[in-house]
């Protein structure tokens, strides 16, 4: 265990473990868009900054991957330097994303009402967070999307900019996105999303639209519970 | 049944409980289920004023308390007073530099009682002050931990300990108060109607509420097994049924702008939500088809306020 100081607040952790995960069990809030406890962290939003002072020197980390030493002496989380640099990452991010209500929101907190630089057209709500993607990965088990491109052409998107055949439709990646930015719509038994169309289930029982087919047999694949069983609509299960 | 489902979207809703286990709520509770997604999102940073209510009686008798964030227990008619209160005391202590410049939201949570019937004054107060809190109003639809009796939000129909019905009666006999309405026309940023059986779709309201920039207003549909008179298992298919039926529709008010966020359509015929629950079984094909009636109404006039834009 290795004891140091947060807002001059004395916190103990064990060696190796994320400031980010020390500073909120004890009740620091430390503002985040890319990290899930889910999923862990990918360092990608930079929102989470902090500042820490080792024997040696200050400096400013992501506190969502720095991991915790012996070397550390304090760590401030609302200092003058910590608000500038999440001020700048909230303005650029703003930006990149003028429609987002989340990053509005939250710039708002650090005083940024209109971004300073020029605003993105093209880049819709995403800001490439890259939780969608590991949400796929990681929790669904599909890996059907990914960031292709690179510069400011660097997008969230399936292979080759097409509808992709390991996509199952369930729509996960949508309840994950911290800005809301992915499509997803369901009408007339058809949904969309990513580029592709997928054909709804119809339950036997109520005759109403539920999930994808795709996604059953996908489910019925890795559980081994027959199709006929899973066709039918959790409300008449 | 089902034992990998959760594989998908319900693995990234937040792991930390907020409303732990040992309470006593009635088995097959849904509002205890709406409230606990509900706190999931607002964090740990949040205050919460509830006003007396099925949710206060069975979390805290007294040593004990099932809530792991600060939460004061106020009278039946102004959790929404004490709120505001909080929300100026804090900003006040901010202000003078006493506490760490924090964001922390503040929730006032009330029973239909609370809110429709006792509570509406300091409700009103509250929202027209424009107090930035949340204000979550938990419906099901009666006093349910005094024994059942009638409230303004108990619908039509419905028979009650204080609303019998016989010969004489058919139980309650005046339609369903619409606090939805009411919380809109104070003109606040959010308004919104959500049930606990679509816990995406209430989520995801909640996030909304809690970015408002201003007052917001949340109604949960909390279906009562004990009082509604169905077997707990069928808790979240009556929730399911209010909502396919019509009776229940979830839409959501931003900034004067109305949004239906689940489309059932082809409705249900409302007999598939009234037929299974005790306190409608009285009800007789007449009945039925006026309550079919006024729901349609209803629909028809949020579908139509949805296509304002």
């Amino acid at each position: 265990m290795v004891k140091f100081k947060i807002d001059n607040k004395v916190v103990e952790a064990k060696e190796g473990e994320y400031l980010l995960d020390v500073a909120r069990r004890y009740g620091f809030s430390i503002p985040t868009l890319c990290h899930h406890e889910a999923l862990g962290s990918d360092g990608r939003c930079r929102v989470c900054v902090v500042e820490v002072k080792t024997r040696w020197r200050k400096r400013i980390v992501t506190s969502c991957l720095f991991p915790v030493s012996k070397d550390i002496e304090e760590v401030y989380t609302a200092s003058e330097d910590v608000k500038l640099v999440r001020r700048t990452v909230l303005e650029l991010l703003l930006a990149r994303c003028p429609e987002s209500d989340v990053i509005r929101y939250m710039a708002a907190k650090y005083g940024i009402t209109e971004p300073r630089y020029k605003k993105d057209t093209d880049k819709g709500k995403c800001i490439l967070c890259n939780m969608c993607v590991r949400t796929c990965e990681n929790i669904v088990g599909v890996s059907a999307i990914g960031i292709i491109g690179k510069g400011p052409e660097k997008k969230i998107s399936p292979p080759f900019r097409e509808a992709s055949d390991a996509c199952i439709g369930c729509g996960a990646c949508v309840a994950v996105c911290p800005t809301g930015h992915i499509f997803m719509e369901d009408k007339d038994g058809i949904r969309l999303i990513w580029r592709k169309r997928f054909e709804l289930a119809v339950c036997p029982k109520c005759g109403r639209y539920h999930a994808p087919v795709e996604q059953l047999e996908f489910i019925s694949k890795k559980t081994n519970v027959p199709m006929e069983e899973l066709l039918v609509c959790t409300n008449c299960r | 049944m089902l034992p990998n489902i959760e594989i998908y979207a319900p693995n990234v809703v937040p792991k930390e409980e907020f409303v732990v286990s040992g309470h006593r709520a009635c088995q097959g509770c849904a509002e205890v289920l709406a409230l606990r997604h509900a706190l999931k999102i607002f964090g740990k940073d949040t205050i919460i004023a509830m006003a007396t209510g099925c949710m206060e009686i069975i979390s805290t008798p007294l040593p004990t308390t099932a809530w792991t964030q600060p939460w004061i227990h106020v009278a039946f008619e102004n959790a929404a007073a004490v709120a505001s209160g909080i929300e100026a005391g804090l900003r006040i202590l901010r202000k003078k530099g006493k506490i760490p410049d924090k964001d922390i939201h503040i929730v006032a949570i009330g029973g239909d009682g609370g809110t429709a019937d006792i509570g509406l004054q300091a409700l009103s107060g509250a929202l027209e002050r424009y107090h930035k809190f949340t204000y979550i109003c938990v419906d099901n639809e009666a006093y349910m931990n005094t024994g059942i009796q009638r409230s303004s939000s108990t619908p039509y129909g419905a028979s009650t300990t204080t609303s019998p019905a016989g010969k004489v009666s058919i139980g309650q006999q005046t339609w369903k108060k619409d606090m939805v309405k009411i919380a809109a026309a104070h003109n606040i940023p959010y308004v919104a109607t959500a049930c606990p059986s679509y816990p995406f779709d209430l989520i995801e309201k909640v996030k909304q509420a809690k970015m408002a920039n201003g007052p917001s207003y949340l109604h949960f549909l909390s279906v009562c097994p004990t009082g509604w008179r169905i077997p707990s298992e069928a808790a979240i298919k009556y929730g399911r049924l209010a909502v396919e039926t019509g009776i229940f529709p979830l839409y959501e008010i931003k900034d004067g702008k109305y949004r239906i966020t689940y489309n059932p359509e082809p409705l249900r015929p409302v007999k598939d939500y009234l037929k299974g629950q005790g306190r409608f079984r009285h009800l007789t094909d007449e009945h039925i088809e006026y309550i079919q009636k006024r729901t349609n109404e209803h629909w028809e006039e949020i579908k139509k306020l949805a296509s304002l834009k």
